[in-house]
């Protein structure tokens, strides 16, 4: 190596001695052109979001690290606060008025709700903050910027995960009996999560630029959860309502979970096949959105 | 084979980004015009394993190319075609997360150049070794000097393997063991064939690191040229309007002053060239007899060090100046710097202590004369022999 200074010779380093630089790898050549909304952008997202799948791996880990740190109870944070939502519905719902749970313990029903609730509030309150919480990693460096919003994703599967333990404890506690369809929570959790993607996606991307969404979100979320059957249940719907109920995924999803896991009630195929369908359009239309104003966010961040 | 392109490229940001959308509407119905094009019909090719050097005053596009480079946003118009790994070091050190660790943090800064964990823990030794914080490795970064900051940020950053590299004042911090490090890589990284776009107000880094350089002003690409030639238009382009001394008020109560600096070659008129001689006259004004009097003229490269210095101590020791106005003249016989344009410091002092100083007072412009490459000319002569066996000269190479 013929560039080696007196000083790099000082502190003993001669880039001989590094690895040698990989060589003649093929070249992958990129086309930086105006940002447009495109469907086309999907694909090519998808496939640089798999080439950074690491970043999202450890920026989610990251996440869960860095929010219990320089807390004394740590990770029980993950099941107080849907415990302590618990604790006060069960007052007003069991004690205050009455609300039709089909003979289960009111406590145990809104747990149940509530888990697949604020796993998918959390998680888009947290992507849609989170998106600005940094913005010198919007202007000074590059990555896909989804993976920033979806870290908060999968860490709020983490936090569902511990939480769920909690709920595990519930059943045991009040003998309800598990049956096979408990294992339906997993395609009812797929569409839940990916929902909530989208919905994290669509407005940590608007929020970038106009930060009404984030002063709005709480009261959005406020309402949509009453607008959902988590603290009551659907069959106490009046049925000229309960077909409104149907259009809105998440109250599929937060029905279908409890039915599954309290009643070991499979779900109705048709209703969950439509929550897939709008699922899938409203993840297809948030990704191409987000990929088109991503391309600008480090201007207006 | 290419490894960067632009095509017709343009940037326009818009000046508010004030997201009160009635007060936009309000100022829109106004004022039209509240954008500003940081990039307008740039076009340029970098070759495969060129180093091409950027510069232009603050606010001409530099820094709005790299990022259109690195994907950090993208152009209003026009294309940008890229060839390969690209790092961007741009404010190395921006991705990491306070509360983490040395360790933890070049993880997620080396996943966010888009390394895969595989790649970084097998690099980590070297990283770690690069950046010299080992003893800090395991310590939150919030409790690291600004210093190991950007040394481990670079670090992560070095071992990427790019194809291509943007560079953007990474150079400027560090201490200057760091700095040759960082050099050495580059030019490592250079010889392994990769290119390397570079950003720097330091021209003489610029002279060093680059084999072409870009000039832009006000979102135009002006010059692409030599690095020698582009900085010399962008200095004559800075300093045009401040070519002489800057005026400043006779103070008599001072003991002594500097009121001029000219230069010139060897007759009054001559232009000042590389390998020629040079005449400097230093006017003062003195408002007391001063005893053991320093007249002393320092000479600054475009990055701000001293190149050289004229001073009367050196041939005429323990001066002893009378009351009145007067005139130094420093006789250079040969002037050993490259062209270009320097700036000036003037200084008197008097009995070891400083009466008067005028900081970058004037330029110095040195046009070329000798041709001469590296830093400086060296007055040298040359003879032809003949019909000498070969051994000979190598064994006198030898001895």
């Amino acid at each position: 190596m013929a560039v080696t200074s007196a000083a790099a010779e000082a502190v003993g380093v001669v880039w001989d001695q590094a690895a040698p630089l990989e060589k003649s790898k093929p070249r992958r050549v990129r086309v930086i052109g105006p940002a447009a909304f495109s469907f086309g952008t999907v694909f090519a997202g998808l496939r640089s979001l798999i080439q950074y799948s690491d970043l999202l791996y450890v920026l989610s880990v990251f996440r869960l690290s860095v929010r219990y740190k320089q807390s004394v109870l740590g990770w029980a944070w993950a099941a107080l606060q849907p415990l302590a939502l618990m604790g006060i519905y069960t007052f007003v719902f069991a004690r205050v008025t009455r609300v039709n749970t089909g003979g289960t313990p009111y406590s145990l029903f809104v747990f149940a709700g509530l888990l697949p609730w604020i796993f998918f509030s959390s998680s888009i309150t947290n992507a849609v903050h989170g998106m600005v919480a940094y913005p010198s990693l919007l202007t000074k460096m590059y990555f896909p910027r989804e993976i920033i919003p979806l870290s908060y994703l999968t860490a709020g599967v983490a936090d569902f995960l511990i939480a769920s333990l909690i709920l595990a404890g519930l059943l045991a506690y009040y003998h309800v009996a598990v049956t096979w369809n408990l294992f339906y929570v997993i395609p009812i959790l797929f569409i839940l999560g990916a929902f909530a993607a989208a919905v994290g996606l669509f407005f940590s991307a608007v929020h970038v630029r106009f930060r009404d969404i984030g002063l709005a979100l709480p009261f959005v979320l406020q309402v949509w959860m009453f607008a959902t059957p988590v603290v009551y249940s659907l069959q106490s719907v009046p049925a000229r309502f309960r077909k409104l109920y149907l259009l809105d995924p998440i109250a599929i999803a937060i029905d279908n979970f409890r039915g599954a896991v309290l009643y070991g009630r499979a779900p109705d195929a048709r209703m969950l096949a439509v929550a897939a369908g709008e699922m899938i359009l409203a993840v297809t239309f948030a990704y191409a959105f987000f990929k088109s104003s991503e391309a600008t966010m480090a201007d207006v961040v | 084979m290419i490894d960067l392109k632009l095509n017709r490229v343009y940037k326009k940001y818009a000046l508010r980004s004030d997201a009160n959308v009635p007060k936009r509407w309000y100022r829109g119905l106004r004022r039209r015009s509240s954008e500003v094009w940081a990039l307008q019909d740039v076009n340029f090719e970098v070759q495969q394993g060129a180093a091409v050097g950027i510069v232009g005053h603050n606010g001409a596009g530099k820094t709005t190319i790299l990022k259109l480079l690195s994907g950090i946003t993208s152009p209003t118009q026009g294309e940008i075609t890229i060839r390969g790994r690209l790092a961007a070091l741009i404010e190395v050190g921006s991705g990491f997360h306070p509360e983490l660790t040395g360790r933890e943090n070049i993880y997620l800064h080396g996943a966010m150049l888009g390394m895969r964990r595989s790649e970084i823990t097998r690099k980590l030794d070297s990283i770690v070794e690069f950046s010299g914080v080992e003893k800090y490795i395991d310590e939150p970064v919030k409790r690291y000097s600004s210093g190991m900051y950007v040394r481990l940020g670079f670090s992560v950053a070095a071992h990427l393997e790019p194809d291509i590299v943007l560079l953007d004042e990474v150079l400027a911090v560090g201490d200057l063991a760091f700095q040759a490090k960082c050099l050495d890589r580059i030019s490592a990284l250079r010889k392994n064939g990769a290119t390397i776009v570079f950003i720097s107000h330091d021209l003489a880094s610029i002279y060093r690191v680059c084999d072409r350089a870009l000039l832009l002003d006000r979102g135009r690409l002006l010059m692409d040229d030599t690095p020698r030639a582009v900085v010399d238009a962008y200095q004559k382009m800075t300093f045009a309007d401040r070519g002489t001394m800057m005026e400043r008020e006779l103070d008599v109560e001072r003991p002594a002053q500097c009121i001029g600096i000219s230069f010139s070659g060897a007759g009054l008129h001559h232009p000042i060239r590389t390998g020629y001689p040079m005449i400097a006259r230093f006017a003062y004004h003195a408002a007391m007899p001063l005893r053991d009097a320093i007249f002393r003229i320092s000479i600054y490269w475009p990055s701000g060090y001293l190149c050289a210095q004229l001073t009367s101590e050196a041939s005429r020791p323990g001066l002893t100046i009378e009351r009145g106005e007067g005139e130094i003249t420093f006789e250079c016989p040969l002037l050993p710097i490259q062209p270009g344009l320097y700036r000036v410091d003037l200084v008197i002092e008097s009995e070891g202590r400083e009466l008067d100083s005028r900081e970058r007072c004037a330029t110095l412009c040195v046009e070329p004369g000798r041709p001469a490459m590296g830093d400086f000319y060296i007055e040298h002569m040359c003879s032809i022999r003949r019909d000498i066996p070969h051994t000979n000269c190598t064994s006198a190479n030898q001895s």
